[in-house]
């Protein structure tokens, strides 16, 4: 099964990307311009991806129409939820570069910083909360 | 029996003095990985300390006779000054149990933890792998999430995760050392040394040494992977970035604590120029760890090189026994 993880990878993509529900046929017609691929082989790894609750299914006409269960966003915020809520833990799941602050734990690191002095140049432009406003 | 004694009081002194020595000096700041070795030569000197303890009321006076014709005249000597059998196989079995046990209390919770941290780890990365982007020469994972956070998964999974928030509110200094110090966490496999230190606290929380320990090397770990981003410069870039995310972070659940409180801290040590601790005093510190170290088990060891005719104890009760 190692060897499917890009492919599911692609097909979540695929589907994420989309404006609705997919079948397997275009599916796989969207993916073949880079990858070749055997219709059984992209129906394989869809329904891995339903059993393991990463998409839903509905019956049309013959064949199957897939949807993700969630938007990717969702997924994102969760993971990253999940990451930064872990971070304290004592065996070390995950090491965050900078764990959950309170509003007023950011204000105090914004002025340790801006105590120290101003900012050094070669900024590429880029818009930021001003520390003194 | 005094040398029992004499390691489990270095015990109990090691374990009540040190933290106290460690944590009152300014000196770790300069020297986070120094830090960091004293803190854990500390803390298995007083595991071996009680290892050892154990170990030598389990074996004790393993003969060193000269010869054979010593051998007996030591037990015969035994035998007559003290005709009754001494309180047997009690104490040799309590030692046994002792040293057996507390490696296992240790050793057990450290296992059951890096299991289950393992476990949490491989759901996350195989959730990353269909959901976060790669990006090719980014060298991070990337996430679809306005807030801005920056982590990575040690263990196995070894990822570093950016979310696009992140990315794009971090300039590219700023960029290359919130890398730089994620890199430097998996690089030096942090997660082992904080698992260690919760497992030790867990097991035993009766030693100060030992309850402070996590606390401790988490802010000394942070300190060493801030250090890698390099020299001073690139330091203060870790500054800015420490800055930036905290511009637009996730704010804290309700049910949980804010984990940042000695983030100021970690921004105020960056910003500071750090002066080294020079080669002289990194060797003395060096050769403290080692003293510290080595102490339980010359402790151990020296009553029988001093030399002299033991009768074993197994040998004399047994003579006692079959004598009554």
């Amino acid at each position: 099964m190692r060897g499917f993880g890009d492919l599911e990878a692609a097909i979540m993509d695929r589907l994420w990307t989309a404006d609705g529900p997919r079948s397997v046929r275009t599916v796989q017609e969207e993916l073949s311009p880079s990858r070749q691929l055997a219709y059984t082989t992209v129906m394989t790894v869809m329904d891995n991806l339903h059993r393991k609750g990463w998409l839903l299914r509905e019956m049309s006409g013959r064949a199957y129409l897939y949807r993700p269960v969630r938007s990717r966003q969702v997924y994102s915020a969760d993971l990253m939820s999940e990451a930064l809520t872990a971070s304290g833990d004592p065996q070390a799941t995950f090491l965050a570069f900078l764990r959950r602050l309170t509003v007023s734990e950011a204000e105090q690191l914004r002025s340790a910083l801006s105590d120290a002095g101003p900012a050094p140049p070669q900024r590429s432009g880029k818009r930021r909360a001003d520390p003194q406003a | 029996m005094t040398t029992a004694l004499g390691l489990l009081a270095y015990a109990a002194i090691l374990g009540v003095a040190a933290p106290v020595l460690l944590t009152r000096e300014q000196w770790p700041e300069r020297a986070p990985r120094l830090a960091v070795v004293l803190w854990l030569a500390s803390s298995a000197s007083v595991l071996l300390s009680v290892v050892l303890t154990g170990l030598i009321v389990a074996l004790p006076n393993p003969a060193v006779a000269r010869s054979v014709a010593a051998l007996m005249r030591a037990c015969v000597l035994a035998v007559s000054t003290s005709p009754t059998a001494p309180s047997s196989s009690f104490l040799p079995i309590l030692g046994l149990v002792l040293a057996i046990a507390v490696l296992a209390r240790v050793g057990y919770g450290f296992l059951v933890q890096m299991a289950v941290a393992a476990r949490c780890r491989h759901r996350h990365v195989r959730a990353l792998d269909l959901v976060a982007r790669q990006v090719p020469g980014l060298g991070a994972l990337l996430l679809d999430n306005a807030a801005r956070a920056a982590y990575c998964l040690p263990g196995r999974a070894q990822r570093v995760v950016l979310t696009t928030g992140a990315l794009a509110a971090l300039s590219p200094r700023e960029l290359a050392a919130v890398l730089a110090h994620e890199r430097a966490h998996l690089a030096g496999r942090h997660h082992l040394i904080l698992a260690g230190a919760q497992a030790l606290a867990r097991a035993f929380p009766i030693v100060p040494l030992f309850t402070a320990l996590p606390r401790e090397i988490a802010r000394l770990v942070e300190m060493l992977a801030d250090d890698a981003a390099g020299r001073a410069g690139e330091r203060l870039m870790v500054a800015h970035a420490l800055v930036t995310l905290a511009d637009a972070a996730p704010p804290p659940p309700m049910a949980l604590a804010a984990g940042g409180a000695d983030t100021p801290a970690r921004v105020r040590r960056l910003l500071t120029p750090q002066v080294p601790l020079g080669a002289v005093r990194s060797a003395a510190g060096l050769t403290l760890a080692l003293v510290v170290l080595a102490a339980p088990v010359v402790l151990a060891v020296a009553p029988l090189l001093a030399g002299g005719d033991y009768c074993p104890l197994w040998i004399s009760s047994a003579l006692v026994t079959a004598n009554s």
